[in-house]
């Protein structure tokens, strides 16, 4: 069976010769690493990265950030030339207009799915799927590898088939496309396994932020869904490259926003209830979305092998029969009929329309295995969505102010957020991508509410459904964004020990520790610093030596790490092999001790019934 | 996380391995440079290509799609414009599209499309006039006088002068088909002030203000254009014709004599001419009876005393024509016998006062007449002409 990720080639990854601690992969030979990498130059000495290391040592931090740049450059150029190839494709393939009864739309997709279907089969099987879940999979398991050909194969068939008119979406693949550049060039350059691993996500987001002409956008998809953390150490790069790529987007297609946007503005604080009952129709309708496509697409791979060959046309002749039939719109990425909507070209009835059909559409071209991308139908399902009802409202509440096309607007971030599930993205993708700034509270409150709702209907995000139908085991985002890591807080306790200085005398200090049967003392220095002195090491300074010898001269020479309360709990874990207890101090007061710590609090803390679920 | 590195201290070889490997390097990103540049100038090539195609095919759609509407084919021309703004985004081409989508009947997403497009520039002539229309088509009477307003206040690209006061033409038209005369004369007075001197504007002007009932108005604007040196036979006739509504008998009856002595009355349909003829005849008539102070006092007592007699005949006429004198009637019926049952005309033209009188109840006789018994004819049709504003019948 063709999976968007070559399963079996994974579990046979640790077993395939190349080199050492690289996996293989399932796209064509063994070790690609091997394949591309090029060999170090003879009298080289250090030929590993060991090597390298050793002899330039900040070589890979320097590279990072230069190399950064060039991603965004590259991975920019080629989604320019991605989203040319599409719109070439479409004018020759189903004209400059395509309208209803065209006997080429009912063929066009089909035999553009055939053609798809045989490149993917027989020369790039990796360049099946939207390019998300490749992209993570390159991330989690392939220690950030992708091969040239798979950035070569999304390009070819993503372009062929949403050029023919399938209904997906050309953001997706440009992420992958982006993720690939990075891959290769670490590659070239042969940058530490760590590094390799960081430019995926550094490509994938100078790639979506060229497709969307929408930088923070891209950066905030990439750590909501990709990387699933703030990680400062690829922040820089990220926005270096995202930024790098979408300067040259803008230099082709200029700086105006991906839509035209009409002016839309909030008059009525009162009518945001109109944009929550959006909000909420978008909840249910993600939901439903997504647990289609989570049904069709696993029935359609259990199928026969041969049909595998024919599911791509098949569902590229259903795309276009609708076109035939009536809605050519659904066909292809479908920005224009967005960018209608957004000029209130439509009726509700036909906006309604358009949201069943696109949704269905979609199921069948992405179900298929047809490379290709959900960004796209998502923005303009929800884009009609919304339109559809605003203008039903403003029909029967004509007092609204917002115009139709605001709604559908707001009704592309809503299903973003709700079927997706990136909240955060979704909220400053609209505003990216119509420029307009002014709309921030009923997007927010829509696509909060969408979020909600659809979490709360469909637990599993769509990117999740999709890893589980692939047997694969990447992180859920979803989850990791919400974990809430503990903090030395968590754990902290009463000081039990008693804190003397350092210039107590031994016999006092020994003294105290006996009346009270505490485990040690805390001991405070003159210097301001801490030391933990257990009971053990008082016991053999007592008998080494004399009772009028002031305590700090029987420490050793360490002294107690800092640790305050906001500090995470897994910071204090490392002290314990050295140090009985720890004290935890006070921000503005290094004098002052808040608690203190204990390897059994810590572990008991972790162990307790209410970490779980937030560990989970 | 920034880490330190100790200096360690390298062999020879770690030495020309490092030489090695910043060479190594430096060729690396000159080569990606190398290929970044190939691949822009091969983007570049694509793009370039790429945008000259969209604006042919934009160009194309859109001149398809404009001779479409300018031929009446709207449901062909939203298609062309459509296909012409999916390449080239235009603003114009924005309006055409929804006002072909407003020729085709299709008002819903025409008024959509135009109320999005005001959203961004709501101070678009062009715009609030087509909002405005499919206002009225939809029979939103406020809301297509407050997008005529904007329209009016609105800009307007080329002849803005021309622009508005066509603008404040189709409101006025919209004004009196909703009967509200009184703002379309308001509207109308408006663009008569600032209309340039051109005969037929004027014409058209007149012609609007007679349909918003304000006779006296068009005739200032149709008295304007007869004083030229030569007079179009429209001002001519809409002169004779508003006259005649306001009763000034002489100047109407001036006015289409002039007007059906023009050569251009021959080509007047036979209805208009039926039309004005009936015009001139009656003013005729009416001249023929009033008792003008032109006149000699001899002239004017015999015809005060001609008007007695017809009133008087038509008084009993109307009274017996029901077995009991309607009380409307009997006022008039004891104010005749209050008259001198015998006058002559030369004692009449001694008597001013009388004159007044009875002239006076020859009116109110008519009237009241014409009130109970129905419009009269013959003369006493012309006499209550001339009741209903006598000072009028003479005026210039």
């Amino acid at each position: 069976m063709m999976s968007d990720i070559p399963i079996q080639a994974v579990a046979a990854g640790s077993a395939a010769p190349g080199i050492a601690g690289t996996p293989a992969y399932a796209d064509g030979a063994p070790n690609r690493l091997a394949d591309t990498t090029p060999a170090p130059p003879p009298g080289t000495a250090p030929a590993g990265q060991s090597g390298i290391e050793k002899i330039a040592p900040t070589r890979d931090e320097r590279l990072f950030l230069v190399l950064s740049i060039f991603i965004g450059v590259i991975s920019g150029l080629l989604v320019v030339a991605f989203r040319i190839a599409i719109e070439w494709i479409r004018l020759l393939a189903l004209g400059s207009a395509p309208h209803p009864g065209q006997i080429r739309l009912l063929l066009v997709p089909a035999i553009a799915g055939l053609v798809v279907s045989a490149l993917v089969i027989w020369f790039f099987p990796a360049a099946r799927g939207s390019g998300v879940n490749q992209t993570k999979a390159a991330l989690y398991v392939y220690e950030g590898y992708i091969s040239f050909r798979t950035v070569i194969g999304k390009f070819i068939t993503s372009a062929l088939a949403i050029g023919g008119g399938h209904s997906l979406g050309p953001e997706d693949p440009s992420l992958q496309i982006g993720a690939g550049v990075a891959s290769i060039i670490a590659r070239n350059l042969r940058l530490s396994r760590r590094r390799l691993r960081m430019f995926a996500p550094i490509g994938a987001a100078a790639g979506l932020a060229a497709a969307f002409n929408a930088p923070i956008s891209a950066i905030l998809f990439v750590i909501e869904e990709v990387i699933g953390s703030w990680s400062a150490a690829v922040l820089g790069s990220l926005v270096l490259a995202a930024i790098s790529s979408v300067v040259i987007a803008r230099w082709f297609w200029g700086p105006e926003p991906m839509f035209r946007i009409p002016s839309i503005t909030l008059r009525d604080p009162r009518e945001l209830m109109a944009y929550a009952v959006l909000g909420v129709f978008g909840g249910l309708l993600a939901p439903v979305f997504a647990l289609i496509l989570g049904y069709l697409r696993p029935r359609l791979r259990a199928l026969p092998r041969w049909s595998i060959f024919l599911q791509p046309a098949v569902a590229g002749l259903m795309v276009g029969a609708i076109g035939f039939f009536g809605f050519p719109q659904v066909m292809g990425t479908g920005y224009d009929v967005i960018d209608q909507a957004l000029h209130g070209q439509f009726v509700w009835q036909v906006l309604l329309a358009l949201v069943f059909l696109k949704l269905m559409a979609t199921t069948f071209s992405f179900s298929s295995g047809t490379p290709g991308g959900m960004f796209a139908p998502t923005l303009f399902i929800g884009a009609m969505l919304g339109g559809a009802v605003g203008a039903f409202e403003k029909h029967f509440f004509p007092h609204l102010t917002g115009t139709v096309g605001a709604y559908s607007l707001v009704g592309m971030g809503v299903l973003f957020a709700g079927f997706l599930r990136v909240p955060l993205t979704s909220v400053f993708m609209v505003l990216e991508v119509s420029g307009n700034y002014s709309i921030i509270l009923p997007i927010i409150l829509a696509n909060t509410l969408a979020f909600l709702i659809s979490r709360s209907l469909q637990p599993v995000g769509i990117f999740e459904i999709f890893t589980q139908q692939d047997g694969l085991d990447l992180p859920s985002m979803e989850e990791q964004r919400e974990e809430s890591s503990l903090h030395i807080e968590d754990a902290l306790q009463p000081v039990s020990v008693p804190i003397v200085k350092g210039s107590d005398a031994l016999q006092s200090v020994v003294q105290m520790v006996t009346d009270d049967r505490a485990r040690g003392c805390l001991v405070h220095l003159a210097d301001g610093s801490w030391y933990a002195l257990g009971a053990d090491e008082l016991t053999a300074s007592s008998a080494a030596l004399t009772p009028e010898t002031p305590i700090q001269r029987a420490l050793k020479q360490d002294r107690l790490p800092l640790l305050f309360p906001d500090m995470t709990l897994d910071s204090a874990l490392h002290c314990f092999p050295r140090w009985p207890f720890l004290p935890v101090l006070n921000r503005a007061s290094r004098e002052t001790v808040e608690g203190m710590l204990t390897i059994d609090d810590v572990l008991r803390r972790y162990q307790s019934p209410g970490n779980a679920s937030a560990l989970a | 996380m920034a880490t330190t590195h100790a200096p360690t201290i390298l062999t020879p070889e770690d030495r020309l391995a490092r030489r090695r490997l910043i060479l190594q390097d430096a060729i690396s990103l000159l080569t990606l440079f190398l290929i970044t540049s190939v691949i822009f100038v091969l983007t570049l090539f694509l793009f370039r290509s790429f945008t000259h195609h969209r604006q042919e095919l934009g160009a194309r759609w859109k001149t398809r799609g404009e001779a479409a509407l300018a031929a009446g084919h709207p449901m062909v021309a939203i298609d062309d414009l459509r296909s012409a703004l999916d390449y080239v985004p235009d603003r114009q081409t924005e309006i055409e599209l929804a006002t072909a989508l407003a020729d085709a009947g299709r008002n819903q997403e025409a008024t959509a499309y135009f109320t999005t497009l005001r959203e961004s520039a709501p101070g678009d002539g062009t715009i609030n006039l087509e909002l405005a229309r499919l206002a009225a088509r939809a029979g939103n009477e406020n809301e297509a006088i407050l997008y005529y307003q904007s329209a009016l206040d609105g800009t307007w690209q080329g002849n803005g002068y021309d622009r508005r006061r066509q603008v404040r033409l189709e409101m006025a038209r919209y004004l009196i088909s909703r009967h509200d005369d009184n703002r379309a004369r308001n509207q109308l007075l408006i663009a008569a002030g600032n209309a340039p001197d051109d005969p037929d504007i004027k014409i058209e002007i007149a012609g609007l203000l007679e349909q918003a009932n304000a006779p006296q108005d068009a005739l200032r604007i149709y008295q304007v254009l007869t004083s030229r040196r030569e007079p179009p036979f429209a001002a001519l006739e809409g002169a004779g014709r508003t006259a005649f509504a306001l009763g000034m008998y002489g100047a109407a009856d001036e006015y289409m004599a002039r007007a059906l002595a023009s050569p251009l009355a021959a080509k007047l349909t036979a209805n208009q001419k039926a039309g004005d003829h009936y015009i001139l005849d009656i003013s005729v008539h009416i001249l023929l009876l009033y008792p003008s102070f032109d006149l000699t006092p001899r002239h004017r007592a015999e015809r005060i005393l001609s008007l007695r007699s017809i009133a008087r005949q038509r008084l009993t006429s109307c009274a017996g024509s029901s077995a009991v004198t309607p009380p409307q009637l009997a006022g008039l019926v004891s104010r005749w016998d209050q008259l001198p049952p015998a006058l002559s005309a030369s004692k009449l033209e001694q008597q001013p006062d009388l004159e007044q009188t009875i002239l006076q109840l020859t009116y109110d006789t008519e009237t009241t007449a014409a009130r109970v018994c129905g419009a009269p004819a013959g003369d006493d049709s012309y006499l209550l002409r001339i009741a209903q504003n006598p000072n009028a019948v003479e005026q210039e």
